[in-house]
């Protein structure tokens, strides 16, 4: 049976040391969230050092992000809707691809995915247990479209929970996504209304 | 969006809706699949290749639908995110249920995603039921079908109605045989039948919302009935209605309805129509009613049952039975409803007309009994069953007069007695076919099993036999795809098993949603309500899961009928093989929710057990928990028992459910089944089987053990802890009158 252990104790040393830089980081994000939106949010501490984990097809997140400054809802556009951000169903790739970089293997790869009719198995990287009740719409909603944050910049709000994904090329859990992570930054944007009821997620 | 839930369903086949899933994925190094885990890259989620407009993963989306885990047909409503069904809730438009939905119904996603289902057609060869292709099932089913006698041909179902029932009569029709055995082991056979001559009608609108007052004697309504949610939302209307309705209810084992009741009375069990010529007693010769309507005979059998004599047989108090009487008169207009243990006697038709007279007395009927009006579509009507054809089909059996017999939708190798001697009848029945979704009893009996799908998965019309304040066809649509490929819809079995026969006819149906389609598309304008044209009433009638039916004008009648002097009940311990809702007749067993639900009265989990009062158990030296063996003429059983005050000192009851010997891995060996020690004694009207006439003798047979019956929370006393605050019923009367 799964071991869990790991995601209970965080590996110690690297903790502290990755809890430093993201700690900077974090700061660096909020004088810059400062300055746009309505209201100041803290973002949540706690780091976690994730394996690699191999995809069907080597996702590179930085060259989508960075490189051509695609917005992370304009793939994940079930987050502002839904509990869950969702996996893009593979028309949304190749609405892109089929005249995109149709010359590189990986793309080769997808428009043969996308021939054959069927989806490529993904494997999950990020995942709360199914007793807890985590909506990202929710927390769209507060972090970015309540306090008018630029929807333009909304990956560092992604980046409270899921890491720089402009710097990854597939996903990579860098955040513990335990209850203390998730109650450290409840608390302390209890003024803004992040609750702290059991019930709020365990329902 | 039901437009893409039925008519593009194949073009959704490979649009593999599979959302987020754990299937598949297997842990490094270990044999055993995964189950849940938080590791990355252990569990695969796989993206829409298209997405439907209207899907949004995480987001769910309602279906309406119906109900098939008991006869009643309620109307569902079943969340579904990620092309799987999730969590099924009443249908608000439904009058039957109002939005309501019981534990039964509920637990239906447990039937459906259930590990032991079938999952392709099994033939025996050389003794074993061993997987083969449809082909070739299909081939022996044309094979033996087409060569057997018409008239030595069967169906044995459950209640079926709506278009399956139609098929059903013209695939008996084909074959040229009359004989389809309906068999329910909770039933009201034995009133319909009284109904039929009293009111002139076997399925009135029994209106206990209407009441002021009802008198049960062990109609368990809230419970094991014929439709739960239904008359347990017209009983919150009775308790909430300005003026209170008062419940009393009159049995030998407490029932769910009999612990919501004001005042509960234990009588001997097979007394019941002597307690209801007691209170007729009173009515006409204390209180002067007016005894129009009824006849010399039966007026003589009242006048001999007086008070001190009645309350002598019964065993209830006789100011008990005055006061009920008194205030039966005081709150018109009143319902006196017979239950399961008036009708189950050899006399239970005398005890149902004896207990049905008392409304007649009461000028209940057409004010709290009302008639349920024409249904314009007879062919679409509810064949309801009871215990009547179970006997005939095993007589027939016996007799060899049967070549080859369909089953669906009932088990009758676990509900029949062994003393029908069904086991050893079967085997000369030459073939056997069961369309199963589980591997119970008679399915692992059969010669040929074809597994059908889900009703979460399948197409169909379901007809309530009692009906809510819109008579209504209940549509069933399937509400995700197929989980195994290899099941078939049992409307689809149906138009095979017809094209077999008659394909002239039925080749124009390419399947069951065609012929659905097309059946709809007949219904008369009325029925379609303004709609525009065929899709869109297809579309409403699937969008709301009912189609409104008005009901032709009828009026019942109020006709005393004639009954014999009833019987004094046995002189030993009555066995009470009491029915729940949960577990029902047996054929929730399976579902582990059920089994975890404690009984509501006796709070046992995942067991069969005795209910014995505590005087009746001292007299024979047993303790509780006690293990004791049960014992009629015909068999024993060994359980434990659990001390009761909710009993008739008389009567000993043993739940029904459990004591399979098949049905999947939650079910199989669990428990004993006490109908399987039943005498077969029948109803000597209707031939239905008296449930609630076996004597019994039991024994003692092991100490008191703490841990083989799981009980929660069994405590009956307050233990001085003033949880309820009470006062003495004198005190009471003193300060706020009586």
């Amino acid at each position: 049976m799964a071991v869990n252990n790991r995601l209970i104790n965080p590996g110690a040393g690297f903790a502290r040391a990755g809890f430093a830089g993201m700690l900077c980081l974090a700061l660096l994000l909020m004088s810059s969230v400062a300055m746009a939106a309505k209201y100041d949010v803290a973002p949540p501490s706690g780091a976690y050092k994730g394996e690699d984990v191999p995809q069907p097809i080597e996702f590179p997140h930085n060259k989508h992000v960075k490189e051509n400054g695609i917005n992370c809802m304009y793939c994940h556009t079930y987050a502002r809707r839904s509990k869950v951000a969702g996996i893009p169903p593979t028309s949304k790739c190749m609405g892109c691809h089929k005249v995109i970089a149709t010359d590189k293997p990986r793309i080769q790869k997808l428009t043969k995915y996308w021939e054959d009719k069927t989806p490529p198995v993904w494997k999950k990287v990020h995942d709360v247990p199914d007793f807890v009740h985590f909506t990202h719409q929710k927390h769209l909603k507060k972090l970015v479209f309540d306090r008018d944050f630029p929807v333009e910049n909304v990956k560092e709000v992604c980046a409270f929970c899921h890491g720089e994904l402009e710097n990854m090329t597939v996903a990579k859990k860098v955040k513990p996504l335990n209850m203390g992570f998730c109650v450290r930054c409840h608390i302390k944007n209890k003024e803004l209304g992040a609750p702290g009821d059991c019930w709020k997620c365990h329902k | 969006m039901s437009e893409t839930m039925s008519g593009k369903m194949n073009r959704r086949s490979f649009l593999k809706v599979m959302g987020w899933s754990t299937a598949g994925a297997t842990l490094a190094g270990c044999d055993l699949p995964s189950t849940v885990t938080l590791e990355e890259g252990k569990e695969d989620v796989v993206s829409y290749l298209m997405p439907e407009e209207y899907v949004i993963p995480g987001v769910g989306v309602w279906y309406a639908s119906t109900c098939t885990q008991c006869a009643a047909a309620c109307g569902i409503h079943g969340r579904v995110r990620e092309g799987r069904v999730l969590k099924l809730e009443g249908n608000p438009d439904a009058s039957l249920n109002h939005g309501k939905l019981c534990m039964m119904g509920q637990a239906g996603v447990q039937g459906h995603y259930n590990p032991d289902r079938i999952t392709s057609p099994l033939m025996r060869s050389g003794g074993n039921l061993t997987p083969v292709s449809w082909d070739k099932a299909l081939a022996l089913l044309e094979e033996k079908l087409g060569a057997v006698n018409g008239e030595r041909f069967a169906w044995f179902t459950g209640t079926i109605s709506g278009h399956q029932a139609a098929l059903v009569d013209n695939h008996l029709e084909a074959m040229g045989s009359s004989t389809h055995y309906v068999h329910e082991v909770v039933n009201n056979a034995v009133s319909r039948a009284v109904y039929q001559d009293m009111l002139g009608e076997s399925n009135p609108r029994l209106r206990l919302d209407k009441a002021k007052m009802i008198v049960s004697f062990g109609a368990d309504f809230m419970g094991a009935s014929v439709s739960p949610v239904h008359y347990a939302g017209q009983y919150a209307k009775f308790r909430t209605n300005k003026e209170r309705g008062l419940l009393v209810q009159v049995e030998p084992k407490m029932s769910l309805t009999g612990g919501s009741a004001d005042l509960w009375l234990a009588i001997k069990p097979g007394t019941e129509a002597v307690l209801a010529l007691g209170m007729a007693n009173l009515l006409l010769n204390k209180i002067k009613v007016s005894d129009a309507g009824i006849p010399a005979d039966v007026r003589s059998l009242i006048d001999s049952h007086d008070i001190t004599k009645v309350a002598r047989i019964t065993g209830v108090a006789g100011h008990r039975i005055q006061r009920v009487t008194q205030l039966l008169t005081e709150r018109s207009p009143s319902l006196v409803l017979p239950g399961a243990n008036a009708e189950g006697q050899a006399q239970g038709y005398d005890t149902v007309a004896a207990i049905m007279m008392l409304n007649h007395i009461l000028g209940n009927v057409g004010k709290t009994i009302e008639s349920s009006g024409e249904f314009p579509f007879p062919q679409l009507m509810a064949r309801q069953g009871g215990t009547a054809d179970l006997l005939a089909f095993a007589e027939a059996a016996k007799s060899q007069k049967l070549d080859a017999v369909i089953f669906h939708g009932s088990n009758p190798l676990f509900t029949a007695p062994a003393s029908l001697g069904l086991s050893e009848a079967m085997a000369s029945i030459g073939f056997k076919v069961a369309i199963a979704q589980f591997p119970d009893e008679t399915s692992m009996a059969a010669d040929l099993v074809l597994p059908v799908n889900s009703y979460l998965e399948d197409w169909g019309t379901q007809v309530p036999a009692n009906q809510g304040e819109d008579a209504a066809i209940h549509v069933q649509q399937p509400l995700m795809e197929k989980l195994h490929a290899d099941t078939r819809g049992f409307g689809d079995i149906l138009l095979t098993l017809l094209k077999q026969r008659k394909n002239d006819e039925y080749a124009q149906f390419e399947d069951y949603y065609a012929y659905l389609r097309n059946a709809f598309a007949a219904m008369p304008a009325g029925v379609k309500n303004n709609a525009k044209n065929n899709n869109e009433f297809w579309n409403t009638a699937l969008q709301t899961g009912v189609i409104k039916v008005a009901s032709g004008a009828r009026q019942l009648s109020s006709k005393v009928v004639s009954f014999a002097a009833p019987a004094e009940g046995g002189a030993g311990l009555t066995l009470i093989p009491s029915p729940r809702l949960g577990l029902f007749d047996g054929r929730h067993a399976n579902l582990p929710w059920l089994q975890e639900a404690p009984d509501q009265i006796s709070k046992v989990v995942w067991d069969s057990w005795a209910e014995m009062h505590p005087a009746t158990a001292a007299k024979l030296g047993i303790n509780d928990r006690d293990l004791i063996k049960v014992s009629s003429a015909q068999g024993n059983i060994t359980l434990r028992v659990t001390l009761l005050k909710g009993m008739n000192a008389d009567a000993i009851a043993v739940p029904l459910g459990n004591g399979h010997t098949d049905y999947g891995r939650y079910a199989k060996d669990l428990g004993v089944n006490p109908l399987q020690i039943l005498d077969a004694i029948k109803e000597k009207k209707t031939g239905e089987l008296a449930m609630y006439g076996t004597q019994v003798t039991v024994k003692k047979v092991g100490p008191a053990d703490d841990v083989s019956l799981v009980r929660m929370g069994a405590s009956d006393t307050q233990a001085g802890r003033k949880l309820v605050a009470t006062i003495p019923v004198e005190q009471l009367r003193r300060t706020e009158g009586s």
